[in-house]
């Protein structure tokens, strides 16, 4: 049982009475990457932020490192072990990458301040951000370079879990390469991470599972080939079918 | 003209000090007000918030004259007498803590719920996401406009005038009517209040733009 590291039961959030989830179950083990597919005001992003408890769900059960965080007290010591990336970023604007890294490291960890700057650094390293970035402030930095400092303020606290809600959908198309090149050495790396994204080239090659997600409620799950290239529901036939229209080149079927 | 005025030119001058006390002490004293007021209604109950908010709009909408006014000839009526120069910083910034609140309420709401959010998610409580995040950023965004907002004060400074306050524009019209020119004395005024002004609204000009490539103002990140 301890390989699961997070196992949501029956969840449901309703936002201004309308039901956002409806009953969304699903279990991760550690080291495993998943990949939820879905359009837009499915309850995708909902369902990410029910799981770092930003917002706090109506009903169910989520159980995280052998812990129901729902009954918990101190949500904030369950948020500082799991990551969140953001599809806008969201670095802080008056610190520069350095220092968007350390503050975790400083504020919630109560690292001094060298060894934060050393751990930052590996962090900044780790996703290719290289010295000359490390002092710039985020507008000073492509939208690509700003998601990777994301990823290493994430990263850098060592966290069981990362999320990520839809980390490309705000870059330019020739800035996704590397954000997702940095993803993807993240799950050969073996961290646990949920991955809410329309790249389904990312979901093929790095996901473990693929879970579609419509109306709150989970249509369909299985290994990226059989949702994405052979799903049985009609609805998400009818996704797949379109996205790949956007993503193929030339006539007919890449895939 | 220039010649009968020229030696007047230190009485004026000798004036700026109160020009300066009126202003700093009127500008401290309404910052305080104002930011108190911008907390409470960002962070009080509903109730409080639109009472504090209901309260600014009325400060601003009291003409400076009337403010001072009440302060040095309504106060005395219920006992409390205030010497001309107390009445106008009180009355003063009174009305300017109606428009600093709504500089400090503007800032800190400018600063965006994901900023909170990237905060929340690396483990930091309400509080302390507002003290590292809301605060540094709100002062940062408050800045141009609360340099423009002394630069007002500055100036309405002038209307301590009407009950007598000893500062450079009453000085002004004192020395005009005895060398019976208004000319040199208001132009040498105006040229005072433009050399303090000038430098300040360079100042704010120069952050408002460094914070816009920050990316801290307009639609923020």
């Amino acid at each position: 049982m301890r390989d699961k590291l997070l196992i949501v039961e029956d969840l449901w959030k309703f936002i201004d009475g309308k039901p956002i989830l409806r009953g969304v179950a699903f279990e991760i083990n550690e080291g495993e990457t998943k990949v939820i597919l879905g359009p837009s005001g499915a309850g995708k992003s909902t369902l990410l932020r029910c799981i770092n408890l930003l917002v706090m769900p109506d009903k169910g059960k989520i159980i995280f490192d052998g812990e129901d965080i729902l009954g918990k007290h101190d949500i904030h010591s369950v948020r500082s072990k799991i990551g969140f990336v953001f599809q806008h970023f969201n670095l802080f604007s008056h610190m520069t990458a350095l220092e968007n890294v350390m503050f975790g490291l400083i504020k919630v960890k109560k690292m001094s301040k060298n060894e934060a700057e050393k751990k930052a650094k590996g962090a900044l390293a780790a996703v290719g951000i290289t010295e000359e970035l490390w002092d710039k402030y985020p507008a000073q930095l492509s939208g690509g370079q700003q998601q990777r400092v994301a990823i290493a303020r994430a990263l850098a606290m060592e966290p069981k879990l990362i999320l990520f809600d839809e980390p490309t959908s705000a870059l330019d198309p020739e800035l996704i390469w590397e954000v997702l090149n940095v993803m993807e050495r993240l799950a050969k790396a073996r961290m646990t991470m949920i991955v809410v994204t329309h790249e389904i080239g990312f979901a093929m090659r790095v996901a473990d599972e693929v879970m579609f997600l419509d109306n709150g409620v989970i249509l369909e799950k299985g290994a990226p080939e059989q949702v994405i290239l052979n799903p049985r529901n009609e609805r998400v036939k009818r996704f797949m079918d379109r996205m790949k229209y956007v993503y193929s080149i030339g006539k007919g079927n890449v895939y | 003209m220039w010649q009968s005025f020229a030696s007047y030119i230190p009485i004026i001058s000798s004036a700026v000090p109160n020009t300066l006390i009126l202003t700093f002490l009127s500008f401290a004293i309404a910052t305080a007000l104002g930011i108190s007021m911008a907390f409470a209604e960002v962070f009080a109950t509903k109730a409080v918030s639109i009472v504090v908010d209901w309260i600014a709009r009325v400060l601003r909408g009291i003409p400076l004259i009337i403010s001072i006014f009440i302060v040095f000839y309504g106060l005395p009526k219920v006992g409390v007498v205030l010497p001309s120069l107390y009445a106008a910083i009180l009355g003063i910034a009174i009305v300017d803590a109606g428009y600093q609140e709504q500089i400090f309420r503007g800032a800190i709401k400018a600063v965006s719920t994901k900023q909170l959010e990237a905060a929340y998610s690396l483990g930091l409580a309400r509080a302390e996401a507002f003290l590292y995040i809301v605060l540094p950023q709100a002062f940062r965004i408050a800045l141009p406009s609360w340099i423009n907002d002394f630069t007002v004060v500055l100036k309405d400074t002038s209307i301590a005038y009407a009950i007598g306050v000893v500062e450079v524009f009453t000085q002004a019209v004192h020395v005009a009517q005895v060398i019976m020119d208004y000319v040199w004395p208001l132009i040498f005024v105006s040229v005072i209040y433009l050399a303090i002004c000038y430098p300040l609204s360079l100042l704010s000009n120069y952050l408002h733009s460094k914070l816009k490539s920050m990316g801290m103002l307009g639609s923020g990140m």
